[in-house]
């Protein structure tokens, strides 16, 4: 049994990555490993959007990757810089930015990039989706 | 070791600094667009990486080209066999 | 070289195309100031970004430049670039900001396998 650490860098509906990433992390997890965490960079911020809604015929990715973390507690991860700058923020982020919305709410979690650095390095294995 | 990951297609610059990469003991798992690497069994990364070098199964049934892939006699293997390469190689490389 | 416990960024695109460049620079930046040893490595249309005559972009656009300058300060001394990809962009090293290593393309996949952690944008 190994700890995987997903990185994953493709926004949802623009890039296959996210798709890609969670039919990994499925694969993984049912080969008995664990996945440690998945941090959300770049244009994989957007992953984190509680607002997205695709038609009905397609995978809501956000609700795909609550599910995942609610099936296995594994931390979902945003880069708070990497957010702020597309738009993506918690309620307490909109509040200190002075916006009148929110769009990213627990289980994602806003966090530096300090948390990247800290997945790779206790993850035996590291995986880039982008 | 490493495990490179190829997500863009034959050409792409992504595939060229991927190329340049690769070392003797790499292997390489072709997924998404790289899967379009069916197509054309001359492309150099198949001689370069030979018998290290595989196509996504999943990715290539959904664009249509794992008959092609038969066809060229170019390996392919399941996500299962990807997972496999990971436990493998320690590090892996995602070239996109 | 021996194997390292440095962290190697590979930066692959361009300024002014894409946040691909700036947000993999702040992940070095970062790595560097948790006291992580972090080495560079240019290669494609990564290697613009060290282009010592760069300004700032459209409009609002930040530059990159800044950013390649505050390398130094943060301790990160190893910036590798291949000749092969200076040659094919019609470049010299007199066009790149100092401190900038020059290697050969066939070093590129030893220097990988150097190496523990990787992050390539």
């Amino acid at each position: 049994m190994m700890q995987y650490g997903l990185l994953v860098m493709g926004a949802p509906y623009s890039s296959p990555a996210p798709h890609s990433a969670l039919r990994f992390a499925h694969a993984v997890l049912d080969r008995g490993h664990q996945v440690a965490g998945v941090f959300f960079y770049h244009d994989g911020v957007h992953n984190a959007s509680s607002l997205m809604a695709p038609p009905q015929d397609e995978l809501n990715l956000h609700d795909a990757w609550i599910e995942l973390h609610q099936q296995h507690a594994i931390p979902l991860d945003v880069c708070i810089a990497a957010a702020l700058r597309r738009g993506l923020m918690s309620e307490s982020e909109a509040q200190r930015h002075g916006k009148q919305a929110f769009n990213i709410a627990s289980p994602f979690e806003l966090t530096g990039l300090g948390q990247l650095l800290e997945l790779q390095q206790r993850s035996a294995r590291f995986i880039t989706f982008a | 070791m490493i495990l490179h990951i190829l997500t863009k297609a034959p050409g792409s610059s992504a595939a060229l600094q991927m190329q340049q990469a690769v070392a003797g003991q790499d292997s390489v798992v072709l997924i998404e667009e790289a899967v379009t690497a069916a197509l054309d069994p001359t492309w150099k990364a198949w001689q370069q990486c030979q018998s290290r070098i595989y196509l996504l199964s999943e990715d290539l049934l959904a664009r249509g080209l794992a008959t092609i892939a038969v066809d060229n006699q170019l390996p392919t293997l399941e996500m299962g066999g990807f997972i496999s390469l990971t436990e493998k190689y320690e590090k892996s490389v995602t070239w996109y | 070289m021996a194997a390292t416990n440095a962290l190697l960024v590979i930066i692959r695109h361009a300024p002014h195309s894409s946040n691909w460049l700036r947000e993999g620079l702040d992940a070095a930046l970062v790595a560097a100031a948790f006291g992580q040893p972090v080495h560079l490595l240019f290669m494609g249309k990564g290697i613009l970004a060290l282009l010592k005559e760069q300004g700032s972009g459209a409009p609002g656009q930040k530059a990159t430049l800044p950013t390649i300058d505050m390398l130094e300060m943060y301790d990160i001394d190893k910036l590798w670039v291949t000749k092969e990809a200076l040659q094919n962009m019609h470049l010299s090293t007199d066009s790149l900001v100092d401190g900038v290593t020059l290697i050969a393309e066939r070093e590129v996949a030893g220097l990988l396998q150097q190496h523990t952690k990787i992050l390539n944008f």
